[in-house]
């Protein structure tokens, strides 16, 4: 759009270019230069065939009479027509022409000799023409000498090196046009992506790229693109809500210690002062508890802690969890109860699962009612922990929301609670290579803890 | 004579913030900017507590813990850190500190972790402890029998740790935090209510009946076992 894209909007279809140049000049060349080998060496092959037919003809003339039978076969070759295009010459072991249409042995030419190339004075012309000669030595110093012409070879030679040269001009248009339109469907798809990317660092973060293209890649492309955008934008949705949420847990919390500080300073020494900042410091303890919980769910989340599994009982960390919630719930008119009798071994880190089963159980003394139910259960490679209660329950469409950070179903948070206790679980159980999971208890919620068996080795966040 | 504390802290604030407090609990203070300094003064081996902090210039604070240690000194360490997780609270215990506390924290719990650790250090030197007492409060750790004005006192196994964790440490706060991580080894903060209501039914049993009240609530901190009034 600005500055450096025009640079690259420049070089781009000349980069493309070349390359496909390139290529067509790969997948060419070889091809014309193994025609041109094959065709060159056909030719040859007919060649040699005819002066080794005409070579069979004459001698027979030479065996069956000497020199005058080889003389008079040159005539009768000569005057038939069969030497069309041909050279033929005899000499004397002097070098005198006997018979034949080339007017002296070439100096140069010796005897025997399989394959020459030379230019001759064909008889009655004027211009030379290049030949493929054979030279033979007969008994007694004679010499014959048997030529085709080549002239065609070399008209072929020449053919073939232009439709070599041709071929690699015409790859040249070839690649900048199949450059330009491949450039200009890659072109396309990097716009729509760019759009999508525009929108997206403007703020909306609505937009997704057609996942329906026929390119393959580019499905695979737009695909991989939406599924970063879908969580970019959970996460951007996330961190507004925690900020919003924390700015509100924070403010809260401070406005009250304003005026109670306040209120403590117009008290004066006594009771009412004291009172004043009390109330002060249960607001600052909250608010240190709310950030410890912050950074624990960050660092879980991290995977910290994963150094630190031990094996323990599972059983007996949910028998100490009722232990320390019971004397809290029958104050409040409830029960905790556990209903599994038998030990459950399991490595993991206890701290961080003590800290979740106990961050349920606070949420069921809370937000639930009537009994408290613990238990744990095998469930193929998973173990599930849980804790239920006989409160209102969550429905089922607002659960997800339920486990996010700072999430608090009451819309008013006018409840105590900074709204991290099921967003800690479950980071914990993904540290256990697990989840959370909210369920109908029938009545009430029931929050299902589960964790891998082998969580510790293989856990995945 | 008072006690001297050692305190190594990079951040001035933070160490003007415990320098100040220790001192008006009656302390004598040393401080260290980093991690040399802290080693310099700690191998001198005459403080009845060090407080260090994690992360610090010079040489980690756990480095720092470890040449301590090599060095053949046995004071009570604590060790303050920003990295409040349930692994590095082991990475320290491992390298020898006592306790560890985790950023931000109240000066509170630090004071009443100090005082602990001093306690236990003294005691860790003399022979094993079978009995405690306060005031006509009494335990007998190999019988389990507790006693209050020659009454016998029934206690649940986790109410007896709970009034054994406050004996030991009478006279000093212990925190809800303390309680949670001696009595049943879980080191979170488990809110304001949960362990209030265990120390309450422990209050009931202890303190019942109009005798002289020895479970006292010190204010956003804690609790302490004293015959003082």
């Amino acid at each position: 759009m600005t500055g450096a894209p025009a640079r690259v909007r420049l070089a781009a279809p000349l980069r493309i270019a070349s390359i496909s140049l390139l290529f067509s000049l790969i997948i060419s060349v070889p091809v014309l230069l193994f025609i041109y080998h094959q065709t060159d060496s056909l030719f040859e092959q007919g060649i040699r065939d005819r002066i080794d037919d005409r070579e069979q003809d004459l001698m027979q003339g030479y065996s069956s009479a000497g020199v005058p039978g080889l003389v008079d076969a040159i005539d009768e070759e000569l005057s038939t027509g069969v030497a069309r295009a041909g050279a033929v010459l005899l000499v004397d072991p002097r070098g005198r022409r006997l018979a034949g249409n080339i007017a002296a042995w070439p100096p140069i030419l010796r005897a025997p000799s399989d394959w020459a190339e030379m230019r001759l004075y064909p008889e009655g012309q004027a211009r030379t023409e290049l030949f493929a000669l054979r030279a033979v030595a007969l008994p007694a110093g004679y010499r014959l000498l048997l030529g085709t012409s080549i002239e065609d070879r070399e008209r072929m030679r020449a053919s073939l090196i232009e439709a070599l040269l041709g071929a690699l001009l015409l790859a040249i248009p070839l690649g900048l046009i199949g450059g330009w339109f491949v450039l200009k469907l890659t072109e396309r798809r990097a716009r729509a992506i760019g759009n999508v990317a525009a929108r997206i660092a403007g703020g909306d973060f609505s937009h997704r790229l057609d996942e329906r293209v026929e390119d393959a890649e580019f499905a695979m492309l737009a695909g991989a693109i939406n599924a970063m955008l879908e969580r970019i934008e959970e996460l951007v949705e996330q961190l507004r809500l925690v900020t919003d949420s924390l700015a509100h847990d924070l403010r809260s919390p401070l406005t009250r210690m304003r005026a109670n500080m306040e209120r403590a300073l117009a008290a004066g020494d006594g009771k009412a002062q004291q009172q004043a900042l009390d109330a002060v410091s249960l607001d600052v303890d909250g608010m240190l508890r709310l950030i410890s919980a912050t950074l624990e769910i960050s660092r879980t989340e991290t995977g910290a802690g994963r150094q630190d599994f031990e094996d323990f009982d599972l059983r007996a960390l949910l028998s100490d969890i009722c232990e320390i919630y019971t004397p809290l719930a029958e104050e409040r008119g409830n029960a905790i109860r556990m209903g599994q009798p038998k030990s459950v071994a399991y490595n993991g880190n206890r701290q961080s699962i003590g800290r979740a089963v106990a961050n349920l159980v606070d949420n069921a003394l809370k937000y639930g009612a009537g009994d408290i139910e613990l238990g744990v259960s095998n469930a193929g490679d998973m173990v599930d922990l849980w804790v239920a209660d006989q409160g209102p329950g969550i429905p089922s469409d607002l659960r997800e929301d339920a486990v996010r950070k700072y999430r608090r179903l009451d819309e008013s948070r006018t409840t105590e609670g900074s709204g991290l206790g099921l967003a800690l679980a479950r980071a914990v159980a993904r540290l256990h290579g697990g989840d959370i999971r909210l369920e109908d208890n029938g009545p009430g919620l029931r929050v299902v803890l589960s964790l891998r068996r082998d969580g510790g080795h293989i856990a995945l966040l | 004579m008072s006690k001297k504390i050692l305190v190594v802290e990079d951040d001035a604030t933070t160490a003007d913030y415990i320098v100040k407090g220790l001192e008006q609990n009656g302390y004598v203070v040393d401080t260290a900017g980093d991690g040399r300094d802290g080693l310099f003064h700690a191998t001198d081996g005459t403080y009845a507590a060090i407080v260090l902090d994690r992360m610090l210039p010079g040489m980690d604070g756990l480095a720092m813990l470890s040449a301590v240690r090599a060095a053949g000194v046995d004071t009570p360490v604590i060790i303050l850190s920003a990295l409040g997780s349930t692994d590095e609270r082991v990475k320290g215990l491992k390298a020898g500190s006592d306790d560890y506390l985790s950023k931000p924290f109240a000066f509170s719990e630090l004071l009443a972790r100090v005082e602990a650790l001093q306690r236990r250090g003294a005691a860790g030197g003399g022979s094993v402890v079978t009995r405690l007492a306060c005031a006509d409060l009494s335990m007998d750790l190999l019988s389990r029998r507790v006693e209050r004005g020659g009454e016998r006192v029934d206690l649940q196994p986790r109410e007896f740790r709970l009034l054994e964790l406050l004996l030991r440490n009478e006279g000093q706060v212990v925190t809800r935090t303390m309680m949670l991580e001696e009595v049943w080894d879980y080191h979170f903060d488990p809110g304001t209510n949960v362990i209030d209501v265990h120390i309450s039914r422990l209050r009931k049993k202890i303190d019942d009946r109009g005798r002289t009240p020895l479970l006292h609530t010190v204010r956003g901190v804690g609790y302490m076992l004293s015959d003082a009034a």
